[in-house]
């Protein structure tokens, strides 16, 4: 036999000769830029639209300090060229969902890995491979967690043949009527900063919800609320921002609108507080004086203790006021640098903005007797960070190159999803593969010819709801074409601008939608047809706008079993079986999406979809209940005992 | 033992590291920092353990190596660049591993391991060995264990890698495990629960105990006896692979090299039943067609064994969560990576 370095020498001419794509220059981006070099491979397309960032360089090793803010895709390649300059890599600093790269490009090459850290585009990298009939390497990483996975055409499931558990929304009213988690302060603090800085959505209101139906004791009552305050004129019918304008962004009139007006017009609400504590409003002067009234306060001021970062200090209520008058007095400033109709967007990396979630959401959780969180704590959750580190996407990133190889050796069937684990499982596992599933038949996106039904209420539902929630966002397509199945062919959503901007505005039911209407939706970038069946519904959840049928509201992550074939292998066991056992191998990590509120450094770059879907890690319950058998009580003279 | 730091992490660092005191906290990460530790072998896998332990901001990192680069380490080793006027393995990854990361020390030593005083060894908190042959690994490792120094090992051959750690008759760690909270409680997230719920920000830490045997002892396992045979069902067959390329390095005075494919394969084959025999072991154990699959280090499972390697030694450092006790085995044509424990009584 012979070997090129490690590898059988046709296996390795294969490498040489091959084209391969990798979306992503991030964590496991450099990684896999640097393993595939070494193992032989030449030709390498790299993608990605992000510019470098201090917090990357713990791990995204291919970049220094001198390279912030510069192109992840271009630093990469010029790294890598240093110790491997035969290589012939293309950097692109460009976001993959660009139509440029079509289902033609993607024909390029023999395949594609993804680093992708958002499912929009790993759904869009899935339908752009399998419209191509290119394999994808799938893979993710979150903190010590990892998983890698094949996706050919035909023969393994697609991305997106199992349902992914979606991002958690939380109603209109618990954020802004009945907070009860600090989360709730900090998603009501991103919303005021768009409500007075950045675009104002609908969705995003912050002011008390009259319409809130706990808060009626008789159904009738709320809707005369929300009737009364509207005829009165108040403070809902001008919008946040004009207010704000009006006022100068003045902090103290803004302080004790938000965090005293309010809070008093909520305790008008009194059945919301009967079983809850209610909220105590705060007024700007007392607050401010904090000093003199209150010694005690003296000794809380802000000092940076010894023991903790700065970023960690919880800071006491006037240090909260105080940093919300300045953020505000900050970003007042900028917008106005920026002109007429200028609009900031939220950067969790942009101190000012950082504060003044901080401050806002700070001041909210203390109105509604919640323990006040650290800046640090609050980026995390405003900013949906992941924590992460070098060694995991190194493993991960390894193990992707393997899995290449098997597909470049034309052993496809050898493929196997791969979980890493922080600890070994029951049976010693660390690294656990598995099998790859077959094709879901009813996939909506991989299925011959995909359907879904979707239920809503044609009468309210508008159709840049059906195109931006439905469609774009829910079944991930970029540039929708909608028509109706009315024998006419109606063009009701057309992705070609300005054509069907018209429609936008206007509820479904004025297109002579209704129930049992099929809207036939095409992507075709993505090359993709959905067919959409309509079911007209009065009755769905307050806030919800439409429900897929077949989604369960919270859908168990998909039970993968190990292959027990592949333990017994012509005689030689692997041997890391225990006799006795007959448990399935029940690890399962979804793929994870990191889905960090990128840097306003990228925001210059159009990106389609940004989605913020936070990370979710599944366990499965039997396993769960596994190890916590297996854990001893906390004493400090125990010894760990070895899993046999 | 590790110092302990107690000034405040700089700004700088904290801007850095972000990502990765978000998970294994504040201690933890100054624990790192005032860690020296002491890597020998700067093939492959001491590349990747190298870069592992500087992004993770370690005090100091020691890279030994006397060998000489060859054109085989060029193809699998990042940190050597191509137009380096350095000769010595070390010292050609010395630039490129300390820009990884500035505030780390990286130093390049270019003598001979064995050649070390002990002394030497007395600097370092942790020790990793690469590509050293089994008597110097045990020799090490006794010393280490004396002076509780925590020891590592690694290599890899082919599609395959090992890793084995010995961290003293007594390792200390913490875990972080989530805090019951009781509705009577004073500290709340929120109104009054009605029920005891597990809240997801509180947690606490529980300290435990580990214990570690020597490298000895977990290489010379006696596997006579019918209690074994149990024992021997459940261990990994890499296990004795590796047992029988640490005796071709100890015979041949390297690992088995591409260009002398038929004569290595050979020369294997015959190890094995020695190794197996003299255990009175079957070599069905190791059927023959394992030598195709652990020639030359192959790249993406240098990444995966470092990757391992490097987060243990990381956790040891850092004494947080529990450490894989003793040996980690990667196949990389399964795609298995198993924890094993040998040797320990």
């Amino acid at each position: 036999m012979a070997l090129v370095g490690s590898l059988r020498k046709e296996l390795a001419e294969a490498v040489a000769s091959s084209r391969v794509l990798v979306v992503g220059a991030g964590g496991i981006g450099c990684e896999l830029l640097k393993n595939l070099v070494l193992s032989g491979f030449v030709h390498i397309d790299v993608i990605d639209l992000d510019t470098i960032d201090v917090s990357n360089l713990n791990r995204q090793f291919l970049f220094q300090k001198k390279h912030v803010g510069k192109s992840k895709a271009q630093i990469a390649k010029e790294s890598v060229l240093k110790f491997c300059p035969k290589a012939s890599i293309t950097a692109y600093h460009d976001s993959i969902m660009n139509p440029d790269y079509n289902v033609e490009f993607f024909r390029n090459f023999t395949l594609v890995m993804n680093a992708l850290d958002n499912r929009a585009a790993r759904n869009h990298v899935n339908r752009m491979c399998l419209a191509a009939d290119i394999p994808l390497i799938e893979s993710g990483t979150a903190g010590y967690l990892g998983q890698v996975t094949v996706i050919k055409k035909g023969v393994t499931e697609c991305y997106e043949c199992q349902p992914k558990p979606t991002q958690k929304t939380f109603p209109g009213c618990t954020i802004r009527n009945t907070p009860s988690e600090p989360i709730h302060c900090i998603v009501w603090a991103k919303y005021l900063f768009n409500q007075l800085f950045g675009e104002e959505d609908a969705d995003q209101e912050v002011s008390p919800d009259t319409a809130d139906p706990e808060a009626a004791w008789e159904p009738e009552e709320a809707a005369a609320r929300a009737g009364a305050s509207n005829k009165d004129g108040d403070i809902k019918r001008v919008s946040t921002k004009d207010w704000a304008k009006s006022t100068g962004y003045d902090t103290v009139k803004l302080f004790n609108k938000l965090f005293k007006d309010d809070i008093k017009y909520l305790l008008t609400m009194d059945k919301l507080w009967r079983k809850r504590k209610a909220p105590v409003p705060l007024d700007w002067n007392e607050v401010y004086n904090i000093d003199f009234l209150n010694a005690e306060s003296c000794d809380s001021k802000a000092e940076f203790t010894v023991v903790g970062l700065k970023d960690q200090q919880i800071l006491d209520l006037k240090s909260c006021a105080v940093l919300f008058a300045k953020s505000v007095e900050t970003l007042r400033a900028r917008l106005a640098e920026k002109g007429e109709k200028a609009e900031l967007v939220w950067d969790k990396d942009d101190p000012p903005s950082m504060d003044f979630v901080t401050a806002a959401a700070n001041l909210r959780m203390h109105i509604f007797s919640m323990n006040m969180k650290s800046k640090f704590d609050v980026k995390s959750m405003a900013g949906n960070i992941i924590p992460a580190i070098a060694t995991t996407n190194a493993v991960i990133a390894g193990l992707i190159v393997l899995e290449a190889l098997k597909i470049l050796s034309g052993t496809v069937e050898q493929c196997k999803t791969v979980f890493l684990n922080k600890q070994p499982n029951p049976r010693k596992k660390l690294l656990v593969p598995c099998a790859l599933d077959p094709p879901n038949p009813n996939c909506y996106v991989c299925a011959s010819r995909p359907e879904v039904t979707v239920k809503m209420n044609v009468n309210k539902v508008l159709v840049q709801t059906l195109q931006d929630k439905i469609l774009k966002e829910k079944f991930g397509m970029v540039a929708p074409d909608v028509q109706i199945e009315d024998g006419k062919g109606t063009i009701l959503i057309s992705s070609e601008e300005g054509e069907t901007e018209g429609n936008n505005r206007k509820c479904l039911v004025e297109f002579g939608i209704r129930n049992g209407s099929r809207l036939q939706s095409d992507d075709f970038l993505q090359d993709y047809t959905l067919l959409v069946n309509i079911v007209h519904c009065e009755d769905l959840e307050k806030d919800i706008e439409f429900e897929v049928v077949g989604d369960a509201p919270e859908k168990a992550p998909q039970k993968l079993t190990e292959d027990p074939e592949k333990n017994i292998a012509n005689g030689s066991d692997d041997g890391a079986q225990p006799s006795t056992s007959k448990a399935q191998e029940q690890d399962d990590v979804l793929i994870v999406d990191s889905d960090e509120e990128p840097s306003s450094a990228v925001s210059d770059i159009n990106m389609e979809d940004r989605t913020q879907k936070r990370k979710l890690e599944q366990e499965d319950d039997h396993i769960r209940a596994k190890r916590m058998r297996v854990e001893q009580p906390a004493d400090q003279d125990d010894d760990i005992i070895a899993l046999d | 033992m590790v110092e302990k730091e107690e000034s405040v992490i700089s700004e700088e660092e904290a801007a850095q590291y972000d990502r990765q005191i978000r998970l294994w906290g504040l201690d933890a990460q100054k624990r790192l920092r005032g860690s020296r530790v002491l890597l020998v072998g700067m093939k492959g896998l001491g590349a990747e353990v190298a870069k592992n332990l500087i992004l993770a901001g370690v005090k100091a990192l020691t890279m030994l190596d006397h060998e000489q680069i060859t054109e085989e380490v060029t193809r699998s080793q990042f940190l050597i660049p191509v137009d380096s006027s350095e000769k010595n393995r070390a010292h050609a990854s010395l630039e490129r591993a300390q820009y990884l990361n500035p505030m780390v020390e990286v130093k390049a030593d270019n003598e001979n391991v064995e050649n070390k005083s002990d002394d030497f060894f007395l600097q370092f908190d942790a020790v990793c060995l690469t590509c050293c042959s089994r008597d110097l690994m045990i020799k090490i490792d006794q010393l280490c264990h004396k002076h509780q120094i925590k020891f590592f090992a690694g290599d890899v051959f082919g599609y395959h890698g090992f890793t084995f750690a010995d961290l003293g008759v007594e390792h200390e760690f913490v875990e972080e495990k989530p805090k019951m909270v009781k509705p009577s409680q004073e500290i709340s997230d929120g109104p009054e629960a009605k029920k005891p719920k597990i809240d997801p920000n509180e947690t606490m830490m529980v300290k435990k105990i580990s214990s570690f045997c020597q490298l000895k002892d977990a290489l010379e396992v006696d596997w006579s006896g019918e209690k074994m045979k149990n024992l021997l069902k459940r261990t990994p067959n890499d296990y004795f692979l590796l047992q029988v390329l640490l005796k071709f390095r100890t015979d041949k005075g390297r690992d088995p090299l591409p260009e002398c494919f038929p004569e290595d394969s050979e020369l294997l084959l015959q190890i094995r039943n020695d190794v197996l025999d003299s255990q009175g072991l079957s070599s069905d154990l190791l059927p023959d067609d394992f030598v195709s699959w652990c020639f030359s280090e192959m790249a993406p499972v240098c990444a995966v064994v470092g990757g391992v390697l490097g987060q243990e030694i990381v956790k040891a450092l850092s004494q947080r969560d529990a450490p894989h006790r003793n040996f980690f085995f990667f196949d990389g044509i399964k795609g298995s990576g198993v924890v094993d424990c040998l040797g320990v009584k």
